[in-house]
């Protein structure tokens, strides 16, 4: 019994000094110290970050910053209970898909004042600037850097097939694909996407074959005003598209999300995959496959030629519930000045939001060629915007996965699908 | 010994134990072998069962880019000192509830067994608030207090199950001796205990060491992170980022390991000898 | 001695649930009042730190955030959460998945803890008796509960992948099957490989849980039970498994809540898909709480509490009965 006393008392002797050393730090002498929470997380991006953050607290030497970053999965969750306590968060990252639902809860913060002088904004591109100026110029978040849709492709595999170069149409895709595919020698044509967000493809598809009729600030409609999925070329965008999944890729597709269809690219066994830049990165990595053996081409076209390249993006904004506005605003604006823009978004292999880095070397050449094609080429690659910011796009997300799934085991057909998603948003605008 | 073992049943024995550690090894074998492969040779094809050249590239990273000596001196201690005190805890009230009968009883274990029942994102806003209000946010001995918390009741069943099978005669002997409720729970109930009580710890043990949820939404700082959140942020929403994760994750199993094999004398010691006569 | 003998002996001893009935050896007529008086503080006294930890993060959160299950409680705008009544109820009833994610569940529960309970009872009793390298042996199978849940999902994930899976590699090097089975590709296999996973995470927990019992079974019954020639069979049902009862009851109870709540391993590894397919209802819930719908999402958790505490009940209640009979 004295024994178990005894080790009672080492026990709470242990939990007393926890709490007391928990309880040190935090000072009183004029120095500020935010609180930067990130969602994309990933390791190598962290330390990116850590960088120009650590030249940031050079600058301003009152000014401490704690980044806060939790594993991506769980990110949006945590960030959620921040925001709701009103505490804990100053800065944060705002994505296209959150800034909707932040916004109107009123978590964010509107830094049009505070950045109302700010001399970086000249620098930005234009679309760095339209998504950072919303529709009613309220600055909920500047842009860090912009994702787009490029296709990577197997130089030799191509070339083998007997084809001179890449794929142009979602039809070329379908006809080198299966040219390529050998299932008994473990080689497949496409990387489909069948797993966790499987729409985005599918939509690319789509707004590739009405690319003439797309309404580009709401490439989910068409100019007069329907959805894009009532349109009788969405079925034959679908038709294809599926088409591709039966002949041209790997069975186990259906349930690749984006690890496995980098992976099947990266490890050699799919000759196309369709994905957002960086992967450049991870592809550069990869030992299976040398540098002269793949490289990019431009997004996918329908039969008149055109493709539509959906923009997303993500960026800094200041909770409103921060007692540090002034600061934070500072913050944002060094990351999103010319040199740390652009060290973030090459680091990170994002389309960039300055202007200056776009002419750069690095955007010009190897796998990044293919985004400055596009880029030359706006009439043949419409830079469009999807209503990523509706409050039901997450939902959206999970109807639409789930329903491509059905599709690929045979419980939906392509016609039910499109159907079913030209009621869903026919409905989701009348009541908006 | 009576009951000998015939030749035959004892074939069958190892042959079956064999089967199944082979089983429950292989996925082990598996990411020992990938933390040891260079990082671009992870996903080359044919598979390789054995790593071309030895790399330990994956296990330098993790101490060069994660801190991760820090998360595993945190692991260690959040789950050492919540699965203690709630061990001690929870042997008291299993204790009770074994012994005694009284009305509230059956609500009372019920109550328990409820908390097991409760997917743990419902109570988060609240408990995220009230620890803030506390001020015990981003820090570990809040999450120690919760783990605390969480790992009782269903500590307690489990004691509870244990204590029932050990015959009353055995404390009323020892309180004729003059010990007093007290005393005779760990002069003479806890030795007999000792498997059961070293279970418990373990599972306590484990289940903090491996919480990820309350970990994530309660520490923002690395200097605080235990390694489930630190393994789950090599998942990224562009790659898995599988070498570093299997390294870590030999990290990880390598002291819960060390913990069983330590530990499973106590399981399978058996009862003292003597202290069931009666 | 044997349990029946000591059940009884207990229940007679504590017959009376109140706190009078004092160890009635000990106390006589006077003393008694007194001694219960304090054996009732001591009984406080031994609970309260329990209660209080378990109050204090667990019941008060957990109650306050229930109210969400009542009201209009979506992320995508919390301006308005005015109370709906049971309407988050209804509308995961009327949901037309909801009977598919049911049935699921059931199976996932019933198809993981079979095996895990007959595995985990075999290599528990033939690890009661001394080996060489026993010690090791446990370690090592051990090992599973060692990893989290979530880790396990996206490790076999990868082992079940079709084309670069192990599990597949493996199976053709052996000559099972001629061409990859794309395991998380069909719903019926997908279910398959899930419940492999988590039959083989299991397993361990039942293991130690009913060796440690195992523990408690006094030698010299089956000494006895070996004098009066009782066969192996007869000695396990009627001497082995009558002693562990409680333990083994209890086992299986608390593994039941467990599965049934256990997201972890099917969120890893096929998210609920192909097209909702493997959802359970606790990964339904979470994948409800992605589209940031915690009302609903709520709902789902409330009935996943009240369908475990309507089980409970009749599970503890049908023990009782058998216990009264033995």
């Amino acid at each position: 019994m004295r024994k178990s006393r005894a080790t009672a008392a080492i026990g709470l002797s242990v939990v007393t000094g926890l709490a007391l050393s928990a309880c040190a730090g935090g000072a009183s002498d004029g120095t500020v110290t935010l609180q930067m929470v990130e969602s994309l997380t990933n390791p190598a991006r962290t330390e990116v970050l850590k960088s120009l953050i650590a030249d940031f607290e050079a600058e301003n030497p009152k000014i401490t910053v704690e980044l806060i970053s939790p594993p991506t999965d769980q990110a949006d969750q945590k960030i959620t209970q921040m925001l709701q306590s009103g505490s804990g968060v100053d800065v944060l990252e705002v994505r296209d898909i959150t800034v909707g639902p932040f916004s109107t809860n009123g978590w964010l913060d509107d830094m049009s004042g505070e950045l109302e002088d700010w001399a970086g904004w000249d620098d930005l591109t234009d679309n760095a600037t339209k998504y950072a100026k919303g529709e009613d110029g309220k600055v909920y978040y500047v842009p860090y850097g912009f994702y787009g849709l490029s296709l990577f492709y197997r130089t030799d595999l191509v070339k083998d097939a007997g084809f001179d170069g890449p794929p142009a149409s979602w039809e070329d895709l379908l006809e080198q694909a299966s040219a390529i595919q050998d299932p008994s020698k473990n080689q497949f044509g496409y990387a489909f996407r069948g797993g966790t967000n499987a729409n985005s493809n599918v939509v690319a598809a789509i707004e590739a074959y009405v690319a003439d009729d797309l309404d580009t600030e709401n490439a989910f409609k068409l100019k007069n005003g329907d959805t894009i999925f009532s349109a009788p070329e969405a079925l034959d965008a679908l038709n294809t598209y599926f088409d591709i999944f039966a002949e041209a890729s790997p069975p186990s597709s259906v349930a690749w999300g984006y690890p496995e269809m980098v992976e099947g690219f990266s490890n050699g066994s799919t000759a196309f995959l369709l994905q957002d830049p960086e992967v450049i990165a991870t592809v550069e990595q990869s030992e299976a496959i040398t540098a002269e053996q793949w490289s990019t081409a431009p997004l996918l076209t329908g039969p008149t030629g055109k493709a539509a390249q959906p923009m997303a993006t993500a960026g800094w904004g200041t909770a409103a519930s921060s007692e540090h506005k002034a600061e934070a605003a500072k913050l944002i604006e060094f990351l999103s000045e010319d040199k740390q823009a652009t060290t973030f978004a090459q680091e990170n292999s994002l389309v960039p939001i300055v202007k200056s880095a776009a002419e750069s070397d690095f955007y010009k050449t190897g796998p990044w060629a293919s985004y400055v094609t596009m880029n030359e080429n706006p009439d043949t690659y419409l830079s469009v915007t999807q209503p990523r910011g509706s409050s039901w796009w997450t939902e959206w997300i999970q109807k639409s996965d789930s329903e491509i799934q059905q599709v690929l085991i045979g419980q939906l057909t392509p016609e039910q699908l499109l159907e079913g998603w030209d009621e869903y948003w026919t409905e989701k605008w009348k009541s908006e | 010994m009576i009951d000998k073992e015939t030749s035959r049943a004892k074939a069958v024995k190892f042959l079956f134990l064999g089967l199944w550690l082979v089983i429950t090894v292989f996925p082990l074998y598996w990411i020992v072998v990938t933390s040891f492969k260079k990082p671009g040779a992870i996903f080359s094809y044919p598979l390789t069962y054995w790593p071309e050249v030895f790399s330990i590239e994956n296990y330098l990273g993790l101490f060069a880019k994660a801190q991760f000596g820090t998360y595993v001196v945190n692991s260690l201690i959040v789950a050492t000192v919540a699965a203690v005190i709630a061990t001690f805890i929870s042997m008291l009230s299993a204790y009770v509830l074994a012994r005694f009968e009284f009305r509230s009883k059956g609500a009372i274990l019920l109550a328990f067994l409820a908390t097991q029942m409760i997917p743990s994102f419902i109570a988060l806003g609240p408990l995220y608030l009230l620890m803030t209000q506390l001020k015990l946010v981003d820090n570990r001995f809040g999450l120690i207090l919760i783990y605390i918390a969480v790992c009782i009741p269903f500590c307690t069943v489990m004691l509870r199950g244990f204590f029932e099978n050990i015959p009353d005669a055995l404390e009323e002997a020892a309180m004729i001796d003059g010990c007093s409720r007290f005393g005779a729970l760990f002069r003479v109930l806890v030795p007999v205990l000792k498997p059961g009580i070293v279970a418990a710890f373990i599972f306590n043990f484990v289940n903090c060491w491996n919480e990820l949820f309350l970990s994530v939404t309660l520490i923002n700082s690395d200097a605080n992170k235990t390694i489930p959140t630190a393994l789950n942020g090599f998942i990224t929403s562009y790659n898995i980022d599988w070498g570093s994760m299997s390294a870590a994750a030999v990290l990880t199993i390598i002291p819960t390991m060390v913990l069983f094999a330590f530990a499973s004398r106590y399981i399978v010691q058996g009862l003292t000898a003597g202290a069931v006569k009666g | 001695m044997t349990t029946t003998t000591d059940e009884a002996g207990r229940g007679q001893q504590l017959a009376t649930p109140t706190p009078p009935a004092g160890p009635s050896r000990t106390a006589g007529g006077h003393r008694r009042r007194t001694f219960t008086v304090r054996r009732g503080f001591g009984l406080l006294g031994f609970l309260a730190p329990a209660f209080i930890f378990v109050a204090i993060f667990i019941y008060y959160p957990m109650i306050a955030g229930s109210q969400m299950a009542f009201r209009n409680w979506n992320l995508a705008n919390l301006t308005d959460t005015s109370w709906v009544g049971f309407g988050n109820f209804l509308a995961v009833f009327a949901d037309p998945a909801f009977g598919k994610v049911v049935l699921n569940t059931v199976v996932w529960v019933v198809a993981s803890i079979v095996p895990q309970f007959v595995i985990g009872f075999g290599i528990a009793l033939w690890l009661r008796r001394k080996f060489r390298f026993r010690g090791l042996y446990q370690a090592m199978i051990f090992f599973p509960w060692a990893i989290s849940g979530f880790l396990i999902g996206i490790l076999f994930r990868w082992m079940f992948n079709s084309e670069f899976g192990v599990i597949n590699d493996l199976l053709q090097k052996v000559g099972l099957i001629d061409t990859p089975i794309p395991w998380l590709a069909d719903p019926n296999t997908a279910m398959f490989a899930v419940i492999v996973a988590n039959v083989w995470y299991g397993v361990t927990f039942f293991a130690i849980m009913i060796l440690a019992a195992l523990q408690s079974v006094p030698e010299d019954l089956f000494e006895a039970a070996a004098l009066d020639g009782a066969g192996k069979a007869r000695m396990l049902f009627q001497i082995t498994i009558p002693y562990i009862r409680t333990t083994l009851a209890l086992t299986v109870l608390l593994r039941v809540i467990w599965i049934f709540n256990f997201p972890d391993i099917i969120y890893g590894m096929t998210g609920g898909g192909p097209a909702n397919q493997t959802h359970i209802l606790t990964t339904w819930m979470i994948a409800t709480t992605q589209r940031g719908d915690y009302g609903r999402a709520s709902a789902i958790g409330l009935i996943v509490v009240a369908i475990l505490l309507v089980f409970t009940a009749f599970y503890l209640l049908s023990m009782r009965e058998k216990k009264v009979k033995a």
